[in-house]
């Protein structure tokens, strides 16, 4: 078994900015008090929003279609969490099972072939936002009115609101910005591959969130997270169908690795309690 | 003379209670102004309607002179009103200088560096000390109630709302709490204090509102009143007297701690090698300023922390447990009682309804081991009856209760079962005159039939009042009054901080 560095951190790089994005929704989302287990049903359907869109619009217009949808598939889970104050993980699992069939759905409505080639933007300009954006999020959490705010009603939302802080605009502006980075995450997956498969996002939705829980509920350190997974998946793909000391592992087995990377630091490493107090309360 | 505060005939409904019933307010500037009541009158919703927290259903609002109608309470800032909730509203998650300034940021892009030195100038002007870039988690409950304070001073609060403001605090907290409102009125603040405790409303304000079931009963200056005819108008007839000490000794001990160590939330000792007995029906007060170690030592006597050395019996007859790794469930069974320190955490599920929460913590205990369901109503009756609970349906979600309504209920649940050992913490916190002294005088009756309780509380008066012996904690470390000075309020209150 030998792993090849120049690929590996390639592979890594790419592997992990579609996490980043997705985990710095999830912030955006969850450090409002918004528990968003549906990133990856946000993702999927902002993809195939970016897909269909752009073989009629073409490539900037495919991504502009993206932002829409991912913002208002964020705003619909606004609108049942907060107005309608629907349990946010039942209605989590009813946007993603939503994403799955109507995606599904929308796909035979596509004509074959839709993507020529030629017709997306260039991927660096994704990844260079992928890393960029925790940074900024960051800097924007500490030293911004918003920043605070968006901290002060994912403590306590009762509180918040006794400073005339009203958590009901505060959590639509913050999943509005949910909206827009699973959009881009969505469009990154699209702009890979010039394609559209069924549950194409394949749980980094899921691994998003693990990410931002190991990261604290903190940008910058999801973003290491979303790293570390992109490196398992990255060492995972180089290592399927070799040999460990003679013996012969299944591809199944390399293809766990991401995954159980995720559980054992969700298991391990999450150390102290960062989880915003106010997760869940309306 | 023109009033900062005219509240016209509020009148505000909560489902079939009527909270409000054309109550009327009106408050001079610059001068503190004392609302007062029983439980359930209706102080913190009239205090909220002027907040901008709660809209009435009639009535008006006028603030120097200008008529006002809040959709929230962004508004009611921005009209000069500043509220301290009971319950504070400090976010833990956020650093102190956050705290101050969330809400009422000024710009966009934060200036931190400007913010703290006015944060600093305004902590200078009231003699307090911060670090702001601490989490505010970390506060004492005085610590609390001074960025409170600021808080109000930051945005610049012409009207300054504080709802038992002193609830947590020692007495030497809240002599500084209102030396610092004091200040404020005299330089044109207009304060309006929510309050249980008369000394303070003689000691320091101006005028005094009476509220009684939601109606409007009396206002007049404090000068023009005294204790016993102000405490008569609050309870609407005669006060339930003291219940007598007992001054019998020589009974045998119930419960015996030895050299217990506790370790606190951080690791730290926070209880140090303490000893002492409680006697087969003596009620007695632990004093001290808040943390200093009376959280740690209640939860080794009720068995949610393991002690790090050091042991507790509990002696019943002729039988000697040994309680210091006992689970809690047993000790329940043996006959303690517990009124927890934090009613919403620790006694009621405000979801549930009275009816349910009348069994927890019971569950295992005659008669609800056999009860289940609606079975438990009638049980739920007798805890809501014994301390006048004032509620809607049994049915009704504990949410719905005011917070001393709730404390009512928490503090029956704990007498009625036959307690062996009642542990009280601030038993009377958010409870009027009155029903403090129907717990105490609860509690003083099981006391007279061979029950034994221990009563933390903030307030030494109440301990002074009600207890048959205090002792005091200071630092973690524990100490007794001198024979003599067993009831000397100077004497206690030095052992307190410290000084022999």
């Amino acid at each position: 078994m030998a792993l090849d560095p120049v690929q590996l951190a390639i592979s890594t790089v790419t592997l992990s900015a579609p996490l980043a994005l997705a985990a710095i929704a999830g912030y955006m989302s969850e450090r409002s008090g918004v528990i968003n287990i549906a990133l990856e049903g946000k993702m999927l359907t902002a993809a195939f929003a970016c897909f269909a869109a752009s073989t009629y619009l073409g490539a900037v217009g495919g991504i502009l279609v993206a932002l829409v949808v991912g913002i208002l598939f964020s705003l619909l889970h606004w609108y049942s969490t907060q107005k309608l104050k629907i349990d946010p993980i039942i209605s989590g699992m009813a946007l993603n099972l939503i994403a799955v069939g109507a995606t599904n759905f929308g796909k035979e409505l596509l004509p074959p072939d839709p993507i020529a080639d030629g017709k997306t933007l260039p991927l660096q300009l994704f990844y260079v936002l992928a890393f960029a954006v925790p940074f900024a999020m960051m800097v924007w959490s500490a030293k911004t009115r918003g920043g605070l705010r968006l901290r002060a009603v994912g403590s306590d939302p009762d509180k918040a609101r006794l400073v005339g802080v009203n958590p009901l605009s505060v959590r639509f502006s913050a999943l509005i910005v949910t909206g827009v980075l699973t959009g881009l995450a969505g469009s990154l997956l699209v702009t890979e591959t010039r394609n559209f498969t069924d549950g194409m996002t394949a749980g980094r939705g899921y691994i998003a969130l693990a990410a931002l829980i190991l990261g604290g509920w903190r940008p910058v350190p999801a973003l290491l997270a979303t790293i570390l997974f992109g490196f398992a998946s990255a060492v995972q793909i180089q290592l399927k169908g070799t040999e460990l000391a003679g013996a012969n592992i299944p591809s199944g087995v390399w293809s766990m690795l991401p995954y159980l990377v995720t559980l054992i630091a969700l298991a391990g490493f999450v150390g102290k309690q960062r989880t915003p107090g106010g997760l869940g309360k309306v | 003379m023109s009033y900062a505060v005219e509240l016209i005939d509020i009148s505000k409904r909560y489902g079939t209670v009527q909270a409000l019933d054309s109550v009327s307010l009106k408050v001079k500037q610059g001068s503190i102004h004392a609302v007062v009541g029983e439980n359930g009158a209706g102080k913190t919703t009239l205090m909220k309607a002027l907040y901008g927290a709660m809209h009435p259903d009639s009535g008006t609002i006028d603030l120097f002179g200008k008529r006002h109608t809040f959709a929230g309470s962004a508004q009611a800032i921005e009209a000069g009103v500043g509220m301290v909730s009971q319950h504070y509203g400090i976010i833990g998650e956020l650093s102190c200088l956050e705290n101050l300034i969330v809400g009422s940021e000024g710009s966009g892009v934060l200036n931190l560096k400007g913010a703290e030195e006015r944060a600093n100038e305004l902590a200078k002007k009231m003699g307090f000390e911060f670090d702001w870039k601490a989490e505010a988690s970390t506060l004492s409950p005085a610590g609390a109630q001074k960025l409170e304070i600021l808080k109000l001073l930051w945005r610049n609060s012409q009207i300054m709302i504080l709802d038992e403001p002193t609830a947590m605090l020692s007495p030497a907290d809240s002599d500084a709490l209102f030396e610092s409102l004091s200040n404020l009125a005299k330089e044109g603040a207009t304060i309006l204090v929510v309050t249980h405790r008369l000394p303070e409303v003689f000691g320091y304000c101006d005028e005094v509102t009476v509220l009684r079931g939601g109606k409007w009963i009396a206002a007049m200056p404090v000068a023009e009143t005294d204790p016993e005819s102000l405490a008569k108008a609050i309870v609407g007839g005669e006060l339930v007297q003291r219940p007598p000490l007992s001054t019998e000794t020589g009974a045998p001990a119930l419960l015996t701690v030895s050299d217990l160590s506790v370790k606190g939330p951080k690791g730290n000792l926070q209880l140090k090698n303490c000893s002492f007995q409680i006697r087969k029906g003596e009620l007695v007060g632990i004093a001290g300023v808040d943390g200093s170690g009376q959280r740690e030592l209640f939860q080794a006597l009720m068995g949610t922390t393991r002690p790090v050395s050091g042991s507790i019996r509990f002696v019943q007859g002729a039988t000697e447990q040994d309680w210091t790794n006992l689970p809690t469930r047993e000790r329940l069974k043996q006959g303690l009682r517990i009124i927890p320190e934090d009613r919403l955490a620790e006694a009621v599920i405000e979801e549930w309804s009275l009816i349910e929460n009348a069994t927890l913590g019971l569950q295992r205990i005659p008669p609800f081991d056999k009860l289940s369901g609606n079975a438990v109503e009638p049980e739920a009756l007798k805890i809501a009856d014994l301390f006048n609970t004032k509620r809607g349906s049994l049915n009704d979600a504990m949410s719905g209760l005011s917070g001393g309504n709730q404390q009512r209920f928490v503090a029956a649940r704990a007498l009625l079962y036959d307690p062996a050992l009642v542990l009280a913490f601030q038993p009377a916190r958010g409870l009027d005159l009155n029903s403090t002294a129907r717990v105490y005088s609860k509690i003083r009756e099981l006391c007279d039939t061979g029950t034994s309780a221990l009563v933390v509380s903030f307030d030494l008066d109440e301990l002074l009042e009600y207890c048959d012996r205090i002792v005091v904690l200071c630092s973690g470390e524990f100490s007794e009054p001198k024979p003599d000075e067993g009831r000397d309020r100077d004497a206690i209150g030095r052992l307190m901080v410290g000084a022999k």
